[in-house]
């Protein structure tokens, strides 16, 4: 009895402060929110979007960028089947940190996952101190998709979590044609077929 | 049914108007009861429709969840609860449905409906399963409710109330699938990674200290957390204690809880306590492991985590500290070294490495406190062995002040061991491989050095406590005289030396004493150290003294008394000196009640009050002192120093055999070498009688002594000595083998025989110290025959093997031959 057919886990990573909180609820419940502060630990958000008719359950989960909480942090990326690792185009230091974060995905995280490399805050253009060329870069060198937004104009956030969406489940059509074993959970990725879908869900309307 | 049933639910199946039925127009009005009872007697009686039931429930559920209509998703709860506990038995499909109703709730946004969810899966959990489903995952609730341990949910009262449901929920978790080995492996780094992280934070949050404050305090983040990380821990085994300690020391290193540290000691003191206790060790060993990582840190890092493995290990004596105490000490003393090596002219570095070294030094302290006393001993052996052996006669600008202040942490860590440990009988306290080093390093060349040495002989040695007592210095020492009329006020606790202890220094004395001697000529003693030379002195004679060793005594004070007239050193030292030998035989005078020394004692030491006070300790040993103080000739009158021929009839009068007392101590210092040093040494002790039993004493004596020299020389100075023992196999053959078997079986059966016949009588009628001294006396007997037996083969392999290695070797190994 599922509301959904695929289910796809999705975390965001990166620096304190760039803007993964505003970029999660931008997608899931169309607002910025004023004075967002800073994530403790690990945050839950759920949003089904439709891919070709079929509806498919976003999991995302959205992590502290703070240091103290990495340890928590790193333990969401294993199972994780799409990264967002986002960086503020506005602030040198979170894009030279990114070295380090492609050391912990490559250490964390499933090697097959789908990773985007995200310059958030690209309505900041007066401030902006990483053009869009050096991020596209270096997203291309580390094999990532590469996407700028702004959680705060609603620039590209829905795209980048229905291209996630598209392209998982693409991958996943893929995959159940020829099944592989997914140790985390039975479910990820595969269709769910059989159930009757429940009426008017095509997403979670909050608040 | 009763009631009226219109079309529209008469198309409906019977258990879905059941269900419908339970539901009430208004929400508020909550679960229609009696309609539930209903509903449970139809689902126990037709298990069949179960599945059903849990579906259509699920799909109700699901779209009260969407549309946030709280108060029918509370409802729906509820009813899947009560059917849970009343008919899981029948279905898992139905358990199935459970869950996914439980997983649905959990990811709504809203707080009231999350805790909802997180209740009835703690009611799940707490349910026996028959069969349960093992494919089934937790993957998404061990998220979740991590998650929840971390909200940031307002108001404070909301969230409080998610983080203590995230970690009920995580304790189901644990209590579904920990002692089940088909269900999921809840140990997987891929859980403890989540769990433990999450119970620490709700640990962290909760104040430590004042309790009072939260008026639900049972309820809180910070009791529920201890309280699961307690039940998760105590189930923990070997192979997965370690999925729970790697994240709680990760989490203490990003959290940056090592400095300070109470919250780590908080955390380690829950593990220990909680812990299979043959797994405490495990604990241990992974904070060294840690210590290791963190080689390179800042030296305030490592002393917080040396100082929770001190906390740790003293829990950790109930139980095993296990079989990595010797790898503890390694590492401990492996870090001691490096930090030692640190070189900075930052002061505040300086400082931080200072405090580093002291938190290893208690730690290793703490550690030696909880294990038996024999292995305190091994650990300082093995503390010994890693003192970096410098030429003793080294000026300190010339060699290396590392080394130095290396061996000055090393023996402090020996003195922190040595103050733990209780001495029964002295041959215990200090075993040959022990005693030889130890007061070989009691010769260093730095002072600092030699005054711990000497502490550390004072607590092995003082059995009684009375250390304090034969300090000069003093929080009274206005009121002590330190030379008083009548030995009984000062206070000492004396016991007569068992026999053991007798043979013991009969043995070992002269080393003692010629270190002793020694150490009085050093010339950049301090105060300190006389001090100390002086309270060592005191307790060998409280502690092993008698008639047995008094001459000995005598001859060792009138010795030192000598040094101040034939030496040159500063009129501070020769003060001090004389002080020391007045204190002396005022004491061991009185220990022995000799009338006539007594007599003399005091009399020299009434002539010197009136005529030379700095002769005695209230000026000798006066810290405040000046230079001025002091009189500018070191000539002492005879009349204000202690007459050898006096004490000499004193001693006769009684019936000492005095004929020794004659021999001089003499200085020696004509070798700058250790060797030479030690040669002086030896040759100091053997010109007297303390082998009264040898006929040709000075040459069997100053034999043995060299050939423990040349060993001496010949190991590398970085090999302890004790490593000494391990080459003597290398030189035993076949045939010596053979030999010794035969010999020993000849040998074994007549004392076989003897020993049966005398046991009995000996238990039946000798005291307990008698015994033993009688047995160790046979053992001695047998060790001298085997050396002997030793000896001649090592001089049969002449050709072979260096020939004084050799019996160097053999000679370490049973010193007692040569003495008795
Ligand atoms: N101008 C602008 N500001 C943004 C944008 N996105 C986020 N911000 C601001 O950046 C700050 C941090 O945003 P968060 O979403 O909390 O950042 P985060 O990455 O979640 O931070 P952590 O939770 O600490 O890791 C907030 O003050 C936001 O208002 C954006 O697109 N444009
Ligand atoms: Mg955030």
């Amino acid at each position: 009895m599922e509301d959904y057919k695929y289910l796809f886990k999705v975390v965001l990573i990166g620096n304190a402060g760039v803007g993964k909180t505003c970029l999660v609820r931008r997608f899931t419940q169309g607002l910025f929110p004023p004075g967002q502060g800073a994530t403790i630990g690990v945050d839950f958000m759920i949003k089904t979007v439709e891919v070709d008719g079929d509806k498919v359950k976003l999991q995302i989960w959205d992590t502290a960028g703070q240091e103290r909480f990495r340890c928590i942090t790193q333990s969401y990326y294993r199972s994780a089947n799409a990264l967002i690792l986002v960086y503020d185009i506005t602030c040198q230091p979170t894009f030279d940190c990114l070295p380090n974060w492609i050391k912990e995905i490559d250490t964390y995280a499933s090697s097959k996952v789908l990773t985007y490399l995200v310059g958030n805050k690209s309505d900041r253009l007066l401030h902006r101190e990483i053009p869009a060329e050096i991020g596209e870069h270096f997203a291309k060198q580390h094999s990532m998709r590469y996407l700028e937004t702004s959680a705060k104009e609603a620039e590209n956030v829905d795209r980048l979590f229905t291209e996630i969406a598209v392209e998982l489940t693409k991958q996943a059509k893929e995959n159940f044609l020829r099944p592989r074993q997914d140790s985390t959970s039975g479910k990820v990725g595969m269709p769910n077929g059989g159930s009757s879908p429940v009426g008017g869900l095509s997403c979670c309307k909050l608040n | 049914m009763t009631g009226c049933c219109g079309c529209c639910t008469a198309l409906k199946p019977r258990y879905k108007r059941l269900v419908d039925s339970i539901f009430p127009d208004n929400p508020e009005d909550g679960l229609v009861k009696d309609n539930m009872q209903k509903l449970v007697y139809y689902g126990t009686s037709k298990p069949e429709k179960l599945d059903r039931i849990g579906q259509y429930l699920e799909q109700r559920l699901s779209r009260d969840v969407t549309r946030s209509r709280t108060g029918y998703v509370s409802i729906s709860m509820e009813a899947l609860d009560q059917l849970l506990l009343a008919c899981h038995a029948h279905s898992n499909l139905f358990v199935e449905s459970f869950l996914k109703m439980v997983h649905k709730t959990l990811e709504s946004p809203e707080p009231q409906l999350q805790i909802l969810a997180s209740q009835s899966f703690v009611k799940f959990a707490n349910i026996e399963e028959d069969t349960p489903s093992y494919h089934r995952s937790y993957d998404f609730f061990v998220s979740k409710f991590s998650s929840m341990c971390h909200s940031s949910a307002e108001p404070e009262t909301t969230r409080i109330r998610i983080r203590v449901a995230g970690l009920h929920g995580l304790q189901g978790i644990v209590k579904k699938t920990v002692s089940d080995d088909l269900q999921v492996n809840i140990w997987d780094p891929v859980h403890m990674n989540k769990i433990i992280p999450s119970l620490l934070y709700s640990l962290q949050g909760c104040n430590m200290d004042n309790d009072p404050e939260s008026p639900k305090e049972d309820e809180s983040p910070g009791v529920v957390a201890e309280m699961v990380l307690r039940d998760l821990v105590c189930r923990a085994t070997f192979g997965n204690i370690t999925s729970v300690l790697k994240p709680v020391l990760q989490h203490l290193d990003y959290h940056k809880l090592w400095v300070p540290n109470k919250f780590a000691v908080k955390i380690f003191r829950i593990l220990m306590y909680s812990v299979q206790d043959q797994y405490g060790h495990m604990v241990v060993h992974h904070l060294m492991s840690h210590l290791d990582a963190h080689n390179k840190d800042e030296p305030r890092v490592k002393a917080g985590i040396v100082d929770v493995v001190s906390e740790t290990v003293v829990i950790a004596a109930g139980g095993s500290v296990g079989p990595s105490v010797l790898e503890v000490f390694n590492t401990l003393l492996r870090h001691l070294k490096s930090s030692v090596s640190v070189q900075t002219s930052d002061r505040q570095r300086v400082l931080d490495e200072k405090n580093f070294q002291e938190a290893v030094i208690n730690t290793i302290g703490e550690f030696a406190n909880n294990l038996p006393d024999y292995q305190k001993i091994e650990i300082m052996m093995f503390v010994m062995g890693k003192v970096p052996l410098l030429d003793l006669e080294e000026d300190v600008s010339s060699g290396d002040r590392k080394d130095t202040l290396l061996q000055t942490m090393l023996l402090k860590t020996m003195l922190k061991v040595a103050t733990k440990y209780r001495t029964v009988l002295m041959i215990n306290a200090f075993p040959p491989a022990f005693l030889d080093p130890l007061l070989r390093m009691s010769l260093a060349y730095d002072a600092g050095i030699r005054l711990i040495v000497q502490e550390i002989l004072h607590t092995l040695l003082d059995r009684h406590d009375n250390s304090g007592k034969l300090k000069f210095v003093s929080e009274n020492s206005d009121t002590i005289t330190w030379i008083p009329k009548d030995i009984q006020a000062l206070n000492l606790t004396v016991e007569k030396a068992s026999q053991q202890d007798i043979f013991f220094i009969k043995k070992n004395g002269p080393q003692f004493y010629s270190c002793i001697y020694e150490n009085m000529l050093q010339e950049n003693n301090k105060v300190d150290n006389f001090e100390a030379l002086y309270c060592t002195l005191a307790l060998l004679s409280i502690e092993l003294g008698g008639e047995d060793i008094l001459v000995d005594l005598v001859r060792l004070a009138m010795g030192i008394q000598n040094i101040s007239v034939s030496s040159d050193l500063p009129v501070t030292h020769t003060c001090a000196i004389h002080a020391i030998v007045a204190a002396y035989l005022n004491l061991i005078g009185q220990l022995s009640a000799i009338p006539n020394m007594c007599t003399h004692v005091s009399e020299i030491i009434d002539a010197r009050k009136n005529k030379a006070p700095h002769l005695l300790p209230d000026f000798a040993f006066n810290r405040s002192n000046t230079e001025q103080s002091y009189p500018t000739s070191t000539n002492v009158k005879d009349e204000l120093l202690f007459d050898q021929a006096v004490i000499n009839e004193a001693l006769t009068s009684r019936g000492y055999d005095t004929s020794t007392l004659g021999t001089p101590f003499t200085i020696s210092r004509l070798s700058q070498s250790r060797l030479g040093r030690m040669d002086s040494w030896f040759a100091e002790t053997s010109s007297g009688s303390w082998l009264q039993d040898e006929v040709d004493m000075a040459h069997s004596t100053s034999d043995i002594h060299s050939i423990t020299l040349s060993i001496d020389s010949s190991s590398s100075s970085q090999t302890p000595l004790m490593g000494q023992r391990g080459q003597a196999p290398e030189d035993i053959t076949f045939e010596s083998l053979k030999k010794i078997i035969t010999e020993d079986d000849v040998e074994r059966k007549r004392s076989q025989e003897m020993k049966q016949k005398a046991i009995l009588e000996k238990f039946q009628t000798a005291p307990f110290e008698q015994i033993v001294a009688k047995i160790d006396a046979e053992s001695m007997v047998f060790q001298n025959k085997l050396s002997e037996i030793l000896t001649t083969i090592s001089d049969e392999n002449k050709d072979n093997a260096p020939q004084h290695q050799t019996t160097a070797v053999f000679d370490m190994q049973f010193p007692d031959l040569y003495v008795y």
